[in-house]
């Protein structure tokens, strides 16, 4: 029988966000995951994360899983992958399938960090090949290269299926539309907007009522739904699409707990069944835990925190750390948990309707039903002073945890202050010098450079551009709206990259003055080869 | 609703099921009172789905042999439910003299109650089943044996049940039996107190709890037995297979799922925790059971695997008896871990036995006074 | 708060619905009709309709389907959803060959 101090199933954000702790306090640590590829859902995530320095922010997940690996490697953590966990028995055991063998695994402590899978709703079809989960679609284009389609359907606007629209065009799928049954988009309003302003349509109190086709989809048929979420007769839309991507949430995958006999309760809330666990995430089992996904559907930066607190925990429970100092840990992350835990999108605040920001600002109607800032917002949400001259436009307009921009000004023109919801401020007394630090920084790609005074009649924006291939000065192209309209003929003027700027092109476009506060995105003409 | 009725049944599982079947059809108004959330989820829809007479102690195999004769061949048809009963033999398998021994005088056994069941070789059992490994030598061969699906006959007999009016209630475990004026009245749940003329205890290992509470005992322990299934493979035989050492058991499902069970040898000693929940060295063992048995499973992929608890008795023999010291009371438990077989005609009789007082087959054997200590 | 424990309870005749025929549990191809006829038959919770049909039995062991299949007796019986339990969750969490299965380091238990 092998035995460790402390056995992690899962080497997602939290398991080894988990292992990492408990190793460091001194524990014998195996993490098992069943994945070929450690880092669990880190590295299908190429976008930059929220929250503030503590918690990653501006960071890609991909980079994030990078850290998390080295440092677990540094403290001594075995990760075993192709190492699927095939139950968890009584007294800490486990069968584990490594090749074409079973081990058993014993520890003293078990921290299971399983994750979750895909929801699936049904419709007419479902079952047909095409119809695919949206992290199956993230795992096919982001760990292996695969562009799962070519005209996509959507279903599901919460941030997995925002991020994800958006990821698809990246890998030069089309999406055809954005469709969710709720007559509000789900996710923060600036992952919306960055597929908005692409010219994706949002079909908000809409759901899939048909796939079509013989043997694999053609076709999707959409129709509006009713209060009761019944779809109205004589609203069908029909687009002609080869895959449908569901994005309607997460279950945690907590059936090992379930099997070793953890008391488990339904939680519509935390995602479906889940263990009962205490602050610490440990379960009815003594010395078993559970942290991330597996204890209640929330996203990676909280999943590493409870991963973090459920290590310490065991290293406690085990007598490798004192009670003080793990109290005294355990506050501060309690602390960096709860800020995270903030604002429009709290946990807390599932399904309440904001009328206001935390500002008192009337919120964005449009953003939520259409997923782009009308000029109303525009004018509500923006008060800075225009002095002549370059300077930054932020379109962030809910109370959402997150603050890059802050620190990311050299100059300090960005102001959010210790309230990590609260919405950036523009400070009229500094000088903006257009490096675009803000620019890159921002995760939700909403704050713009305009210069009003670019060239008589005409104004500079600058952009985050993350599409292939990049633009090149010079080059002649369509501004589009925020609702992806194309506007007229916009220039390249300039194209910066930096190592500072992650991977996050800034693009500036040269466009008529009228258009500084409406043009937000540049669509590449097909160059000549392309044809 | 009024909580009185002619009969109470304790215990949702097939037997309590079938009986409340039979006792309905009869006109009988029931009550079955189920301890857990669920409808047999008990030994019932956990084992591995055998309909033998061959290898059964001979004071049950008269009730095995007249239940496959009158019941299980228009199970299906009687109860509106697919109970998937296949009547295509069985064996039972040995690879040593020693397993040759057991199996003979098994066999002797039976055929002295009159069972078609005999002995065959290697070349006669690679006959009836090509793909038994070269080890095999032997096996007792019982062609009127067969196999059925314990989850819909087990839910086929509450269906059933419940479309002739009986009632049935779950989550309602049972505290106590109550005698009104020395004679068994009453069930105390902890919403209600149901009452009824008779009552049939048919609770598996928590009947011996439950019949505590009016004096009367049966011995028998919880046995933690597992079971196994694998992914539909094609059609290769339907047969029902045992072996000497009982090593393993099993037969191919309608669905084309290998459902086995099988033993590590530590069953009598094994451990819960409260669930009966798999063991982690059971699965692995029965799949080497299997292996040696069968060469070409060796890369069916199993799906799932699950424990049950068995309610072993004494003498490895069930408890099918009136409780004449408890006027009203009558028991069915203690099967031992080979009940499912014999469940239709154990309903059947329990039935007649409470309505008319007399059941078709001799029970006597079957007594729950039969105990005794040694002399 | 209405209780599934009282099997002779009315819940109406089975009414015959549009997507009847959508498939609910793809392993074992199990329709929402089927699963529907199956609590009208009485099985109210997750593991009889499960040991009925097979639904959520097979190669997924129920992960995509089970979800969905508790929301069919939610609405079927118009109760809540913290009242049912979720099906049994048994090992192999995976599908494994019985070669493997059977191949490990036998210790002391």
């Amino acid at each position: 029988m092998k035995r460790y101090d402390l056995i992690v199933v899962g080497a997602g954000p939290s398991g080894l966000s988990a292992a990492i702790e408990a190793a460091r306090c001194g524990l014998t640590v195996a993490v098992f995951d069943e994945n070929a590829k450690p880092g669990g859902q880190l590295f299908k995530q190429i976008h930059k994360f929220f929250g503030s320095k503590e918690h990653q922010a501006k960071i890609r997940g991909y980079k994030i899983g990078e850290t998390l690996l080295s440092e677990a490697d540094a403290v001594g953590v075995k990760v075993f992958l192709n190492a699927t966990v095939s139950g968890m028995y009584m007294d800490k055991e486990i069968l584990v399938r490594r090749g074409d063998a079973m081990e058993h695994c014993k520890a003293d402590a078990i921290i299971i960090a399983t994750g979750a899978s895909e929801n699936m709703v049904t419709f007419d079809g479902w079952t047909l090949p095409g119809v695919i989960g949206a992290g199956a679609a993230q795992t096919m284009m982001n760990l292996y290269s695969i562009q799962p389609g070519q005209r996509v359907l959507m279903l599901g606007s919460g941030n997995v299926g925002l991020v994800v629209s958006f990821q698809l065009m990246q890998a030069g799928c089309e999406v055809i539309a954005l469709v969710d049954a709720s007559p509000r988009i789900g996710g923060y309003g600036v992952h919306a907007s960055k597929i908005a302003r692409c010219g994706v349509p949002f079909y908000l109190s809409h759901t899939i009522t048909k796939a079509e086709g013989p043997d694999c989809i053609t076709g999707v048929e959409i129709s509006q739904v009713d209060d009761h979420f019944t779809p109205i007769p004589g609203t069908q839309k029909h687009f002609d699409v080869d895959t449908i991507c569901m994005a309607v949430g997460l279950s945690p995958m907590s059936q090992l707990l379930k099997m070793a006999g953890c008391s488990m309760i339904d939680d519509p809330r935390r995602g479906g069944q889940v263990p009962l666990v205490d602050e610490n995430g440990e379960t009815s089992i003594p010395g078993i835990f559970a942290a991330g996904d597996v204890s209640g559907i929330e996203e990676a930066s909280s999943a590493m925190i409870e991963g973090r607190m459920s290590g310490l925990s065991a290293a406690a429970y085990l007598g490798f750390l004192s009670e003080k100092d793990k109290d005294s840990s355990l506050n501060e992350l309690e602390v960096a948990l709860n800020s995270l835990h903030q604002g429009m999108f709290a946990p807390g605040s599932k399904g309440k309707a904001f009328t206001k920001t935390d500002e008192g600002i009337a919120v964005s109607q449009s953003l939520l039903k259409k997923g782009y800032l009308d000029e109303a917002d525009i004018a509500r949400f923006n008060h800075f002073d225009k002095k002549s001259g370059v300077h930054p436009v932020i379109e962030c307009t809910q109370n959402i945890p997150c603050n890059p921009c802050q620190d990311a000004c050299p100059k300090d023109c960005i102001k959010i202050g210790k309230t990590i919801t609260a919405l950036p401020r523009i400070d009229a007394d500094s000088t903006c010098t257009g490096c675009g630090m803000c620019v890159a920084s921002c995760s939700g790609q909403a704050i713009f450079l305009v210069d009003e005074d670019y060239e008589p009649g005409y104004a500079s924006i600058t952009l985050p551009y993350e599409f292939l291939p990049r633009p090149q000065k010079g080059d002649l192209g369509t501004a589009l709206s925020r609702s992806g309209q194309p506007l007229g003929v916009a220039e390249i003027i300039d194209v910066r990259s930096a190592k500072a700027f992650d991977h996050t092109t800034l693009v500036t476009m040269k466009v008529p003055v009228a258009q500084a506060m409406t043009a937000r995105f540049y669509k590449r003409e097909a160059q000549r080869a392309e044809l | 609703m009024s909580k009185h009725t002619d009969i109470i049944i304790i215990g949702g599982g097939i037997i309590g099921n079938a009986t409340a079947y039979y006792l309905a059809k009869k006109g009988l108004s029931v009550t079955v009172l189920e301890a857990s959330k669920d409808i047999g989820i008990g030994g019932s829809s956990r084992n591995g789905g055998g309909v033998r007479q061959s290898g059964r102690d001979t004071r049950e195999l008269p009730l095995a042999m007249w239940g496959i004769k009158n019941l299980w061949p228009g199970l299906s048809e009687e109860l509106g439910v697919d109970v998937e009963y296949i009547q295509k033999g069985n064996l039972r398998l040995g690879k040593t003299e020693a397993h040759q021994k057991i199996l003979q005088g098994l066999t002797d056994k039976a055929v002295s109650c009159g069972l078609d069941v005999r002995m065959i070789d290697g070349d006669e059992i690679r006959a009836i089943n090509p793909y038994l490994s070269d080890e095999v030598t032997c096996a007792s061969w019982c062609p009127t044996d067969g196999h059925a699906n314990p989850l819909t006959a087990t839910l086929g007999y509450y269906k059933k049940a419940r479309e002739l009016g009986v009632r049935f209630i779950t989550e309602s475990p049972c505290f106590e039996l109550r005698k009104i004026k020395g004679v068994i009245r009453q069930v105390v749940t902890p919403d209600a107190i149901y009452e009824a003329d008779k009552i049939l205890v048919a609770a598996g290992y928590d009947s011996r709890r439950l019949l505590a509470t009016v004096g009367i005992d049966v011995p028998m322990k919880p046995m933690k037995m597992e079971c196994l299934v694998t992914e539909a493979e094609p059609p290769m035989f339907l047969q029902m297979l045992g072996t000497a050492e009982a090593d393993f058991y099993g037969h191919q499902s309608k669905h084309g799922s290998f459902v086995f069970g099988g033993s590590s040898g530590l069953e009598p000693f094994n451990k819960d925790n409260g669930t009966p929940i798999s063991s982690s060295i059971g699965a692995s063992c029965t799949c080497r059971g299997i292996m040696k048995y069968f060469p070409a499973l060796a890369d069916a992929k199993i799906v799932r695997a699950w424990a049950g608890w068995l309610d072993d008795c004494a003498d490895k023999v069930p408890v099918i008896s009136p409780v004449e010291e408890v006027p009203g009371l009558y028991i069915a438990c203690a099967f031992s871990g080979h009940g499912f077989g014999i469940a239709p005609a154990a309903g059947y009789n329990i039935a007649e036995m409470m309505v008319d007082g007399q059941s078709i087959i001799d029970l006597s054997a079957l007594r729950y006074d039969r105990f005794k200590p040694k002399q | 708060m209405k209780s599934i424990n009282d099997r002779s309870q009315d819940i109406g005749p089975f009414v015959s619905q549009t997507d009847d025929g959508v498939i609910i549990c793809r392993c074992e191809e199990i329709t929402k009709g089927e699963i529907r006829q199956a609590i009208h038959d009485g099985m109210f919770t997750v593991n009889e309709i499960r040991r009925y049909l097979r639904s959520g039995m097979g190669l997924c062991q129920g992960q995509t389907c089970g979800r969905l299949v508790k929301n069919i007796v939610v609405q079927e019986l118009d109760v809540i959803p913290a009242q049912l339990d979720p099906a049994t969750s048994r090992s192999p969490m995976r599908p494994v060959e019985m070669k493997v299965l059977g191949n490990e380091e036998v210790t002391h238990v």
